[in-house]
């Protein structure tokens, strides 16, 4: 009998798989992907969108809903006192953090994967006759999916870090609808240069750019948007590990 | 083994443990008590590690906590406020903890039919009482066969039912070699179980006694019709006789039997006996009676 890394990830997916509210958002973030793909790719008349871009147009509300996610777990621990069972069990404090961002990350990636190539195969076929259609096999589409995938992992994963480093489920949940959908909003009214400067960089315009299939001129390239965005959540995992270190639980 | 050196705890300016320091020893019940406030679950967070101490350290079975390759196997703790997730069954509750240790589900179910709670194991803990909390919480403190049982104020929220099985389940769990710990406010909650008293107030400790040596520093009372001649007969180094009324003798150091004897080779008439073994909770309330931080107004 011994703490080992592997026992710690289990017991977070135990933690993770035993509360239904987990199952009821993870739930919600797929058919929000898949279903205002699917409208979106029904309903739009225009030619200047892909259909992989229809396809993922529910991502900004499954982006919010996974990060929620995350935050739950996070915050849980804090706001039902299941932390100090948590810590007592695994004093050394910092693998708890790493595998509750595993678990959360690893679980939010496979099932929005799953939910942007379901999002993709149905909204497909739902096409108006003036959007092109296009295969799997065709440039960046792949990408674009997979990179949904990995962008909503990475969200869920800044939820955990944010929803442990405020230690509250409103607190966390705010800052993260608050980075991911006001900040972009209030860049557009600074002066035009200067919002131009930065708004590739802002974490949800970041991350998005890799599931768009074309680039618009002020976005980033789609790897180097998403390894931008890997950063803010590393900068976040490092300030709530430091915070859980370094202050009583 | 549990061992507190010069633990202070200072959370901004407030000093709530004071350069604390006892030791809780194997196949011992150590009582740990003092008046709410005392800084009795602050302690016990930090022999745990959840909250660090500003000066001092503990040692668990003779190292830091959180050194321990199996800390749920070093010690097992129940802290004051609940530690679960509403949301979770009382399986999977303990299932989480489990898992961090690789300790089998067996073993969880054991623990849930030790105290009782296998006909509510999938229940969830929400719905759970306070003492089902409790007896939770104390399946989860014994999960990982701990050789230190640290629980603070267990008994808060039991029936008389379940006071008993705590007792015997303390002693037990003492009589195998283990340390156990408990905390309470109230002494008549633990004079019965433990062999060990560490008692504190505002942070500092003020007794580390046992039970016995605890209620003996007591007197006897004597009503006698020659308290002048008892007087003299008893007197000696280390007894203090102190007179309370006309034929009424307070006496400390000595016992009502040594004083029944010395009176009746003499023929002193005694009226009265009476050994003032003060009660523990009067013991208790005079010691920690300048130490409590909310005291009513008067
Ligand atoms: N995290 C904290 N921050 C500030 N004060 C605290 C904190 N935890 C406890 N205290 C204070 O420390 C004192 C001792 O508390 P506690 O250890 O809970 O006492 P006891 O368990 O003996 O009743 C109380 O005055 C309490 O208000
Ligand atoms: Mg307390």
């Amino acid at each position: 009998m011994k703490i080992t890394p592997g026992g710690v990830v289990a017991a977070e997916w135990t933690k993770f798989s035993s509360l239904r509210s987990t199952w009821i958002t993870t739930g919600i973030s797929v058919v929000l992907l898949i279903a205002f793909g699917v409208i979106a790719s029904a309903s739009f008349t225009g030619d200047n969108l892909s259909a992989v871009d229809l396809a993922l147009s529910g991502s900004t509300l499954a982006a919010l809903a996974v990060g929620v996610l995350g935050a739950l777990l996070g915050a849980g621990e804090y706001t039902t006192g299941m932390i100090r069972a948590t810590l007592a069990a695994v004093p050394r404090r910092l693998p708890v953090l790493w595998s509750k961002s595993l678990v959360a990350g690893a679980a939010a990636l496979v099932t929005m994967t799953a939910g942007a190539f379901a999002a993709f195969a149905l909204g497909s076929a739902v096409l108006n006759d003036g959007v092109g259609s296009v295969g799997l096999g065709d440039s960046g589409v792949l990408r674009a999916l997979l990179g949904a995938g990995l962008y909503l992992g990475l969200v869920a994963v800044l939820g955990v870090a944010l929803g442990m480093l405020v230690r509250s489920s409103a607190g966390a949940i705010a800052i993260l609808a608050g980075a991911l959908l006001i900040v972009p909003g209030l860049a557009a009214l600074l002066p035009d240069s200067v919002s131009e400067a930065i708004t590739p960089y802002l974490p949800s315009n970041a991350g998005s750019a890799v599931m768009a299939l074309t680039q618009g001129e002020n976005t980033l390239a789609p790897w180097t948007g998403l390894a931008v965005f890997a950063g803010y959540v590393v900068v976040c995992l490092a300030a709530t590990a430091y915070r859980l270190k370094k202050t009583d639980a | 083994m549990i061992q507190v050196r010069e633990v202070t705890k200072r959370y901004g300016a407030k000093t709530v443990v004071d350069h604390l320091s006892f030791t809780a020893q194997p196949g011992q019940v150590t009582g740990f008590l003092g008046p709410n406030g005392a800084g009795k679950s602050t302690t016990m967070r930090m022999i745990v590690g959840l909250d660090a101490p500003t000066s001092g350290d503990v040692l668990v079975n003779g190292k830091p906590y959180a050194s321990s390759k199996a800390p749920l196997h070093e010690i097992g703790a129940l802290l004051e406020a609940k530690a679960m997730h509403p949301g979770r069954t009382a399986v999977s509750h303990l299932l989480t903890l489990a898992r961090t240790h690789g300790i089998s589900r067996s073993r969880v179910d054991e623990v849930l039919g030790l105290v009782g709670l296998s006909a509510v194991a999938h229940k969830r803990v929400g719905a759970f009482s306070l003492g089902m909390g409790q007896r939770l919480g104390i399946a989860a403190a014994l999960l990982g066969d701990p050789a230190v049982v640290m629980l603070d104020e267990p008994v808060n929220g039991l029936d008389p039912d379940g006071v008993l099985w705590v007792r015997n389940l303390l002693t037990g769990l003492a009589a195998e070699g283990r340390t156990v710990m408990l905390s309470s406010h109230l002494m008549s909650e633990v004079s019965l179980i433990a062999d060990h008293l560490v008692i504190i107030g505002r942070g500092r400790l003020l007794a580390d006694t046992t039970v016995a040596d605890f209620v003996t520093a007591e007197g006897v009372r004597v009503v006698t019709a020659a308290p002048d001649d008892l007087r003299a007969l008893i007197a000696g180094p280390g007894v203090t006789v102190t007179s309370t009324g006309a034929e009424e003798l307070f006496v400390a150091g000595t016992t009502a039997r040594a004083i029944g004897l010395a009176a009746a080779t003499r023929g002193i008439p005694l009226f009265e006996l009476t050994p003032q073994n003060a009660s523990l909770e009067e013991a208790f309330m005079d010691l920690t009676h300048n130490a409590v931080e909310y005291e009513a107004t008067r």
